[in-house]
């Protein structure tokens, strides 16, 4: 699956990008970790608040670090 | 769904949150007595002297600013799951000057915000149709009218301080909003941002609405995170307090902050603007100010721009302003905080 991390490059950006490739790598699944740090990209999908985090295009966080287990929960199949 | 992962975990948290209420009230209620007996039996300080007032207010201040505020994230964090940036960007989209900068003004109270989002909220906000003038009215209140500032002077001061804070806060919001509307400053925003706004607006990502455990699990998070990021602030802000008094007379207070200078508003807010703190680390500080005969007109100036006026936002907004924006932005704001102290002096 995609998943994108959109952020400046602040610390909770980081922090959701690390989380991401963490659940990714246990998942077992093939899976893409794309961090998105361009304002205008951001802008472009309609992400308001930062960090944000889109699985298959879908928006599923934003404003908030999301958890592992919270990401991990969302790209089992 | 995540319901199967989060739930459990939810549960326990809810069992916490059961011992942790008793446990919140009972030490913030001995509070008090064990601070003077830290400070006057213990370390055996003499109670009004410079060395065991400062202390003192070393030991109460400590504890009760902390519990104050994790309660206070706890509530705020909350109320926040149930707003979404994008529903309060619908909401004023294609908005009139006036209603639009009132209720962009109001939204800001409550909208999660760091300056960090700071860009993308701007520019989302101009993208959907939100005037110009309303997204400033929406900038200058989120983190003016601090949510968490609010909750803490409505704890420490009473609802009638909160009420003045909040009260003068959404007056300069509406109005340095209206104004930067009435100038037509569209064209000061910097050219990428022009092209950004002129693009097609591509499909929205959409959003999933937590469920409760998971909003109570959101504020048990919020507390963990501002909480353990705003500690030194906290403590460097009760220092301070804690100086002001036990050392600083009360006559030199009122000297410099009193209601009876004119150059004790400007004199705030110059001390205020640089001073990088948040919300929670310029209470006890506010605390001392007001405790020492400092007018309130002037430590409300002081308050607004520590927190209202910030030197990494402005940086943060540059990318997106041209400096002749950014300036009128930084001055309308400071008018607003200049005119609210003078006019608390005045009546107060």
């Amino acid at each position: 699956m995609l998943i994108e991390v959109f952020g400046p490059g602040c610390l909770k950006c980081q922090t959701m990008e690390k989380h991401a490739k963490e659940a990714a790598a246990q998942s077992g699944g093939a899976h893409e970790v794309v961090k998105v740090s361009d304002y205008a990209a951001m802008v472009a999908r309609g992400v308001l608040s930062t960090p944000a985090l889109a699985i298959e295009g879908q928006l599923k966080f934003q404003g908030r670090v999301a958890s592992t287990d919270e990401i991990l929960a969302l790209i089992k199949v | 769904m995540p319901d199967g992962l989060t739930q459990p975990s939810a549960f326990r948290r809810g069992g916490w949150l059961l011992l942790a209420l008793p446990l919140w009230v009972v030490l913030y209620a001995v509070n008090h007595a064990v601070s003077e007996w830290l400070a006057f039996r213990l370390l055996g300080l003499a109670p009004k002297s410079h060395l065991g007032e400062a202390v003192a207010f070393l030991f109460y201040d400590t504890p009760k600013v902390l519990l104050l505020l994790t309660l206070v994230v706890f509530i705020v964090t909350f109320i926040q799951t149930f707003v979404n940036p994008g529903r309060v960007r619908d909401a004023l989209s294609k908005r009139r000057p006036g209603l639009g900068n009132a209720l962009a003004s109001l939204f800001g109270i409550v909208t999660p915000f760091c300056s960090c989002s700071a860009v993308p909220l701007f520019i989302g906000f101009l993208r959907a149709g939100v005037p110009l003038g309303v997204t400033f009215s929406f900038l200058v209140a989120a983190p003016m009218i601090n949510e968490v500032a609010l909750g803490m002077l409505f704890a420490m001061f009473g609802w009638k301080i909160a009420a003045i804070y909040a009260g003068t806060g959404l007056a300069i919001a509406f109005t340095a909003g209206l104004i930067i509307g009435q100038l037509k400053m569209e064209r000061y925003l910097e050219g990428w941002v022009q092209d950004a706004l002129k693009g097609p607006a591509m499909g929205e990502l959409e959003e999933a609405t937590p469920t409760l455990p998971a909003r109570i699990d959101l504020a048990v998070q919020g507390v963990q995170e501002i909480v353990g990021k705003v500690w030194p602030y906290i403590l460097a802000g009760i220092a301070v307090g804690a100086f002001i008094h036990g050392y600083v007379p009360e006559s030199f207070m009122a000297s410099l902050l009193g209601k009876n200078h004119w150059y004790s508003v400007p004199l705030a807010v110059l001390i205020g603007v640089p001073l990088y703190s948040n919300a929670a680390g310029v209470m006890p500080i506010v605390e001392a100010l007001l405790g020492k005969g400092a007018a309130l007109g002037s430590t409300l100036a002081f308050m607004m721009a520590v927190i209202g006026l910030s030197l990494p936002e402005t940086i943060i907004l540059s990318k997106v302003m041209r400096p002749r924006l950014i300036a009128t932005f930084v001055s309308v704001v400071s008018i607003g905080i200049l005119l609210v102290g003078y006019l608390f002096n005045a009546i107060l």
